[in-house]
């Protein structure tokens, strides 16, 4: 049981001074941890993540576990994973690159992205997927806010795996829940309807087809005029879609692959990430 | 692309005859031949150049007495015992069949399989992995692996079904499919059923839009619809029993699967027609030109009168036929939407006729080729 007298700052504060670290604050709260800014002696500034209390799930441990297969420069680079010890209690920690430039979420807030800049972000995020792939994990969690930038203006990157699926290990997920892990705006289909034997790197696919999408055109590819984000969400979840709208603007602004990425069924989008990855450069040359 | 045959009993032969040029490969049996037979095939086989072998592990349905399966190196002595839905089990003996396939150097290997008595997501999960694991072990050969997929036609009337399995096979390594089709329906009859045709069709073209090229094994007269979804390749066989792939088939003995009567494949109605259906279709002037340039109906014409039997030249003109038919629809010379209506157009002009014809068979009366069209214009829209 956490002690009731110490905050997880208090405990980043410790790991900081006995690293030789200096401590900047913290930076946000999630469920399962707390991140907090550690600058090292060179200069460079480092996200330390410190796992709450009784949060030291096997979700947790997985997501490390997936954070230590992967090395891709497209892809948020853990430096450490540790236990320290504060107060009679053990804590889990991570080092993990500082991504001073933010996330995608903010860029977007300054304004939808022109089509050169789609071209390179996708081309990013495919390429990141495609080693994610290759490790035979699904992240699960693709979205603006968790595609982040070491620099304004920099290559982005993709972070937080804390729902990712090993597809070499047994699923957390219960088959009786109705919805699957994810954030049910980006989700694929199977996602939400929590269909297991169907998630594989497509569920992925998905979530960057439709982070794209919003990031080009600002709105989800299966929305139909006149309806809310809501209704979207519904008819993912019912394979009603893409809306016709988006198939129209998608095809007039000459690009074709993302309404295949956001296709209904696994079967229906691109079948292997190298596939994905010529027909984006295809897409892109032809500019 | 080129016709397959499905190899049966004493079926390898008429390969070679100079008729059948058209097949350009063969699904070859370990049930009928044991490896010294079917290596002599392959070396046959490759003497008539730019020819496909398809070994088929034919694990169907694992038993220690199955004609000659216990003489290959790869089938289990276990099997009797062994628990079948250990992936051990299984990964033994899918790097045996890659083994026995380089050996033998077929042009291409089938994944093993089993047929199950269900068919849930699992067993397409488990298909999958045995041929992910066969390409792995043929890494390197010259041999390709193709993965089986085994499906129930009933399921396929649910087109989410049919997306499902696409979803799950489409996540294999490996790019060649072989598909096989099983189902109730008894092998002489149409499959009839609009859903699930549409199913099956939607399967075949989800796999082949996305880059799996597929070949139907056990196809009979409904090869036209397969065609029609974008098939690459179909197979048949000389019996009704290689033309369809029943749970029955493991009960019967191979190579009684034909019957002794002999049929007539009829393009005009897409139907088989019993000697005396023949003449009065004939009498009616709707035999087809594929049937007049068919080298086996002149034989089949002089039989008749003779009195002689011909259900081998019925074998020979169906096989024939199918050759002939896939050669014209893959060269879009015609479609199978064309060849449906004209025998829905036909079977209309049976019934309305004085008198109206009836065959000898209840149930040969062509319903099922408006169920084929409705499955040629509606598959595409099968959501």
């Amino acid at each position: 049981m956490p002690s009731p007298t110490f905050t997880l700052e208090s405990v980043a504060q410790a790991i900081c001074a006995a690293s030789g670290h200096t401590f900047g604050g913290g930076i946000n709260e999630g469920s399962f941890k707390e991140t907090f800014l550690a600058t090292r002696n060179d200069g460079r500034k480092l996200a330390l993540k410190v796992l709450k209390q009784g949060c030291s799930t096997e979700r947790n441990e997985r997501e490390v576990e997936a954070m230590k297969r992967c090395s891709h420069p497209n892809i948020v680079a853990l430096l450490e994973l540790a236990e320290f010890g504060f107060a009679n209690t053990k804590y889990t920690y991570l080092l993990e690159q500082f991504m001073e430039g933010g996330t995608l979420e903010d860029r977007l807030k300054g304004g939808l992205l022109n089509r050169r800049d789609l071209l390179a972000l996708g081309d990013e995020l495919i390429r990141a997927l495609g080693h994610i792939a290759e490790k035979e994990l699904v992240h699960r969690d693709f979205k603006p806010a968790n595609i982040l930038y070491a620099v304004a203006g920099g290559e982005a990157l993709v972070g937080d795996f804390g729902i990712v699926r090993d597809l070499r290990r047994e699923s957390l997920t219960k088959t009786f829940l109705l919805q699957g892990p994810g954030t049910p705006f980006f989700a694929a289909p199977e996602q939400l309807n929590n269909e297991k034997s169907l998630i594989d790197w497509r569920t992925d696919q998905f979530a960057i087809g439709v982070t794209l999408s919003i990031a080009h055109f600002g709105v989800h590819p299966y929305r139909e005029d006149g309806e809310d984000d809501g209704q979207a969400i519904a008819r993912v979840a019912t394979r009603s879609g893409p809306a016709a709208r988006f198939i129209r603007e998608a095809t007039s602004a000459n690009l074709p692959v993302l309404v295949k990425m956001v296709s209904r069924w696994p079967a229906e989008r691109f079948r292997t990430p190298g596939n994905l990855l010529e027909e984006w450069k295809k897409q892109a040359d032809e500019s | 692309m080129p016709a397959f045959h499905q190899v049966g009993h004493n079926s390898e032969n008429l390969l070679f005859l100079e008729e059948f040029a058209r097949f350009g490969g063969a699904i070859l049996s370990p049930l009928n031949y044991g490896p010294a037979d079917v290596a002599a095939q392959i070396a046959r086989l490759r003497n008539r150049g730019n020819f496909t072998t398809i070994f088929d592990p034919h694990l169907y349905r694992p038993q220690s007495e199955r004609m000659c399966l216990p003489e290959w190196d790869y089938y289990p002595r276990d099997v009797d015992t062994a628990d079948l839905s250990d992936e051990g089990w299984w990964a033994a003996i899918v790097d045996g069949v890659a083994r026995t396939a380089v050996g033998l150097a077929t042009t291409a290997v089938a994944s093993p399989a089993i047929v199950p008595t269900t068919f849930p997501d699992d067993f397409f999960l488990a298909l999958v992995r045995n041929g992910n694991r066969l390409e792995n072990a043929l890494r390197g050969s010259a041999v390709r692996p193709m993965q089986t997929v085994i499906v129930n036609l009933p399921e396929l009337a649910n087109s989410s079904r049919a997306m499902t399995i696409a979803s799950i096979i489409s996540r294999s390594h490996v790019s060649e499919c072989l598909l096989v089709i099983a189902g109730n329906d008894e092998p002489r009859r149409e499959l009839a059923n609009p859903e699930e045709l549409k199913g099956a069709m939607r399967l075949i073209s989800t796999l082949e839009s996305g880059g799996q090229p597929v070949t139907v094994a056990f196809s009979s007269s409904e090869m036209i619809l397969w065609k029609e979804a974008g098939a690459t390749n179909c197979a048949t066989g000389k019996f009704f029993n290689l033309r369809r792939f029943t749970p029955s088939r493991f009960d019967e003995p191979e190579g009684s699967g034909g019957g002794q009567l002999g049929y007539w494949f009829e393009e005009a109605l897409l139907a088989f027609l019993r000697q005396s259906d023949l003449l009065r279709v004939l009498d009616r002037g709707l035999i087809s030109q594929a049937s007049w340039e068919n080298p086996f109906s002149g034989q089949i014409m002089e039989a008749i009168p003779a009195g002689n039997a011909w259900v081998a030249l019925g074998w020979r003109h169906f096989l024939y036929w199918f050759a002939d038919a896939e050669y014209r629809l893959s060269r879009r010379a015609i479609s199978a939407q064309d060849i449906v209506r004209q025998a829905d157009a036909n079977w209309a002009a049976v019934e309305r006729g004085t008198p109206p014809l009836f065959m000898e068979e209840r149930q040969n009366d062509g319903t099922w080729v408006r169920q084929w069209l409705r499955a040629i214009v509606e598959f595409p829209y099968f959501r």
